[in-house]
């Protein structure tokens, strides 16, 4: 009955020490969040605003769309529509090759992780150098983000030191205090800021009314990517693009408070225009699929999402999982939709992953009915033919069960006899419920028997 | 057709229901009896530092006695005088690389969260990011409640960029242990004027 | 009023002391109870696990046996939650009278009957597992997640017994790890968070665990035994009903 997430959480948990370590670390960050949450009496207010602005925008996003580019390009900007991962890799690499550019600073962007934006580039040619400290190691360390907002979280700062050692990044050998590894990346950093002629950034919002891309970091990356360079490319997904600043002011308060309990996040900044009159502002917007999701009646509300993060903080599946247990390169909960959305056959696998707790659906700051989708999607992995054979013939078994009153009866009276079986023939691999548990013991007399008692103690 | 009429036209296709724009005028955001206590209380909980000089102080001794040991001071304002470069000169962005001080001007600030906004109004805005203390001088009587009322306010200059500043460059990607200064200004002094 | 009392398919077979308590406790409140017969399974098991198709004929019978109460009332919040939010949908085109009418019991005392006390005699340290489903499906608590007036249901009704000293563990209602077919397809996960919870509750000092929802005793009883940790577990009707 396993599936592709199951077995990766089983090797996961095999380490408990760290095991217990990632669940407390994003458990510190879910606390964090709920005290900025109750920090706010508009916090619910927020809450349900952000969820109506966005079904809003992705029900009008035609328009908005429309009224982003004509505003974008009034301000100088180049407005690209690229309809799939490939025809975005091909643009943004025609920008760069258009301008002989040989190295990118990048800031944050999952859709250019969505996108494998970076390979593309880099077997053509172009180094594209993360800026981003956490993007940046794990681009050292050749790995995949573990996290949307947190992408090295999974990393302790010793592993960070060596891998720093090695690159040639940190000199100290054997010193792995976070501040001084930090203080190495930023001085390796720096002259690749220095020595870039690109910068690229992904965009947390458009603004359809000003034509403004916000980009929203604690480190300042985005803002030194695109304040050296004279080249600027904005990679933003269709369903970043929002009315306007009053309703910007409303995710701008969500956002930080959400995804690290910050009250905001260091920057918050604004692009309209190319950096100098020589220079460039390019902005892609990427469908690679939304399009196609906005029709779907159970699902298109995962466009909502604004990647705060903070369902993957407060799943328990996930803490208890890491990131690399989810087959997309999204985890958590969002993931596990995105994933499905993306192709169903291929990540099926993911959507054992919860226990329909509801937690990710109460603290979403959009209020993306996470769970109840996760519900849903299992519905369909039959018609996906991904659906776990033994897990069917359970339920068939059960609702055979469930019935007939003759079965049922039969079956729960004699449940019993279970008691008396020997306790290696119950925990003997085949029955799962034994990996965990000890078995229950059955009584004598179900409930409706012994209610046959119950009414005759009531007539006396 | 075009990959945009692609996208528009498949947008248009797939909406079902097209859902109502709430009204935003009713949020009861937070508001605080003294706006400028809370924004020196939000500043210095994000890491900042808030001066107040005395009247009459000069800014550039103000500076000096902040960053004792300071040798390149970038500003364009025209009462800094100290300034050993201006980004509204400087040949390059490259070139304020090294800058021990950056000295800006904000516009107004934000009380829930320490947010100032700093419309660019030099030729290199690189000078916001690039120094290693960042100082922004700003006005005292300009501090807004919350964000609402924060972006009611923006306004740009011709450069066509803006960002709101809350706090020193800071990370926390290394083991979620908390440091101040990633890739920008590991400090920020804001003196209210 | 009619009370149709719903005991679940693995209440009836594995916890009949909590039906016995169901019954006597709403007896003592002098209501007017049946419990029908032939009554089996809601369905919750297979349409969680991804074949709600199994559950529609359950839904239909379940229809049968109940749709004639005033209150139907059962002591497991997922059940009920699946049938209030689900049934509608699940019935389609047949009637349904039943999502409507179904409560848990703690959220029908807490909210119909509303028992003045005071109930039973408990004179033990509890713990208090907030179960998901009834927490955020059925709102018998504040959810953590929320910035709402805090409020606790369970809570509420334990204080009309007597000698009891109510608690809360740390994380008070993170899930336990039990959701059904998760249990048996994701073990692992399932275990640690079960084992998790169960540290946290016995870090309280409690006696017992008690909650609206033997499924998520069921699942931390398993995990304690294998792990040989030593806590009693009680379903909330049975503390309630306790010495009547």
């Amino acid at each position: 009955m396993s599936t592709s997430h199951s077995i990766k959480a089983k090797a996961f948990l095999k380490d408990g020490k760290y095991a217990e370590w990632h669940d407390a670390t994003f458990w510190g960050v879910r606390t964090k969040r709920d005290n900025m949450a109750f920090g706010l009496d508009e916090w619910e207010q927020l809450r349900e605003k952000a969820s109506a602005i966005k079904r809003h925008t992705i029900s009008h996003l035609d328009e908005y769309l429309e009224q982003f580019a004509v505003n974008a390009e009034a301000n100088g900007a180049i407005v690209h529509w690229a309809a799939d991962a490939a025809e975005f890799n091909k643009i943004v690499y025609g920008i760069l090759s258009g301008h002989n550019v040989r190295k990118v600073v990048k800031s944050k962007s999952m859709l250019t992780e969505e996108c494998e934006m970076n390979p593309y580039l880099e077997k053509r040619g172009i180094e594209v150098v993360e800026t981003d400290l956490g993007e940046r190691i794990i681009q050292l360390k050749g790995q995949k983000p573990s996290h949307i907002v947190m992408p090295a979280t999974h990393l302790s700062h010793d592993e960070v030191g060596e891998l720093f050692e090695e690159k040639g990044i940190s000199d100290e050998i054997g010193n792995h205090d976070p501040t001084y590894l930090t203080y190495r990346a930023r001085l390796s950093l720096r002259n690749e800021f220095l020595t870039a002629e690109a910068g690229m950034t992904g965009g947390n919002f458009g603004i359809a009314t000003t034509g403004d891309i916000v980009v929203c970091t604690n480190e300042g990356n985005a803002d030194m990517s695109t304040a050296c360079p004279k080249l600027h490319i904005a990679a933003v997904g269709l369903e970043k693009i929002i009315p306007d600043y009053d309703c910007l002011a409303v995710f701008q308060r969500l956002l930080a408070r959400s995804g690290t309990g910050q009250p905001t996040t260091t920057y918050t900044s604004h692009f309209r225009k190319a950096r100098c009159n020589d220079g460039e502002f390019h902005i892609v917007l990427v469908d690679n699929g939304r399009s196609s999701w906005i029709a779907d009646p159970d699902h298109w509300e995962a466009l909502k999402c604004i990647r705060c993060g903070e369902c993957m903080n407060t799943c328990p599946v996930y803490r208890r999982s890491g990131g690399y247990s989810y087959s997309y390169f999204i985890p958590g909960p969002i993931g596990i939709n995105l994933g499905m959305l993306r192709n169903p056959q291929e990540h099926s696998g993911n959507v054992s992953a919860c226990t329909l707790c509801n937690s990710c659906q109460s603290v979403c700051p959009v209020k993306i009915d996470l769970g109840d989708q996760v519900y849903k999607w299992r519905q369909k992995l039959a018609e996906y033919g991904t659906a776990s054979k033994s897990k069917k013939m359970m339920c068939d078994t059960m609702s055979r069960a469930f019935g007939s009153e003759s079965r049922y009866n039969t079956a729960t009276g004699a449940a019993h006899l279970l008691n008396n079986m020997p306790h290696g023939l119950v925990h003997c691999g085949l029955n799962p419920w034994a990996e965990g548990h000890e078995m229950m013991k059955f009584p004598k007399k179900p409930f409706h028997k012994v209610f046959e008692d119950l009414e005759k103690e009531d007539k006396e | 057709m075009s990959a945009k009429q692609d996208i528009l036209n498949r947008i248009r296709a797939g909406v079902r229901d097209r859902h109502d724009m709430p009204v935003l005028d009713d949020i009861a955001a937070v508001t605080y009896p003294d706006p400028l206590a809370q924004f020196v209380k939000m500043s210095e909980a994000v890491g900042g530092r808030v001066i107040e000089p005395a009247a009459g102080e000069d800014l550039n001794s103000l500076v000096r006695q902040l960053f004792p040991d300071a040798r390149e001071i970038a500003s364009n304002l025209p009462e800094i005088t100290i300034a050993t470069r201006n980004p509204d000169t400087a040949g390059s962005a490259q070139a304020l690389d090294g800058t021990d001080v950056g000295i800006i001007r904000g516009e107004f600030g934000v009380a829930e969260n320490g947010c100032i906004w700093v419309p660019q109004a030099m030729k290199e805005r690189a000078v916001c990011f690039i120094c290693e203390h960042l100082v922004i001088l700003m006005p005292k009587s300009r501090i807004v409640n919350n964000m609402h009322e924060a972006y009611k306010q923006v306004s740009f200059n011709d450069y066509g960029y803006g960002t709101f500043i809350s706090g020193p460059s800071k990370t926390a990607d290394i083991a979620q242990v908390l440091v101040m200064g990633a890739q920008a200004s590991r400090s920020v002094t804001i003196v209210l004027i | 009023m009619k009370v149709g009392l719903f005991i679940p398919c693995y209440v009836d077979a594995v916890y009949p002391e909590v039906g016995v308590a169901c019954w006597r406790l709403l007896r003592h409140l002098g209501l007017e109870v049946d419990y029908p017969a032939g009554q089996t399974c809601c369905g919750q098991p297979m349409a969680n696990a991804g074949f709600e198709d199994k559950a529609v004929p359950l839904a239909r019978k379940f229809e049968e046996k109940f749709a004639g109460f005033d209150y139907i009332v059962a002591p497991s919040v997922s059940c009920v939650a699946f049938v209030r939010l689900n049934y509608e949908r699940l019935l389609a085109g047949h009637p349904c009278a039943t999502a409507a009418k179904a409560m848990d019991i703690v959220e029908f005392l807490h909210d119909v009957v509303r028992p003045a006390g005071p109930l039973g005699r408990f004179p033990h340290k509890v713990s208090l597992h907030n179960s998901c489903h009834g927490v955020r499906e059925l709102g018998l608590s504040s959810p953590s997640e929320q910035h709402i007036a805090p409020f606790n249901k369970i809570k509420d009704l334990l204080s009309l017994v007597e000698g009891i000293e109510v608690v809360e563990p740390e994380r008070k209602d993170e899930c336990c790890g039990f959701g059904g077919m998760f249990s048996v397809e994701e073990t692992a996960v399932s275990a640690q968070m079960g084992l998790d919870k169960l540290r946290r509750h016995i870090a309280t000092g409690a006696e017992y665990i008690t909650g609206p929802d033997c499924a998520c005793l069921m699942h931390m009883a398993g995990v304690a035994k294998k792990q040989g940790l030593d806590i009693g577990f009680k379903h909330v009707v049975e503390i309630l009903a306790a010495g009547l």
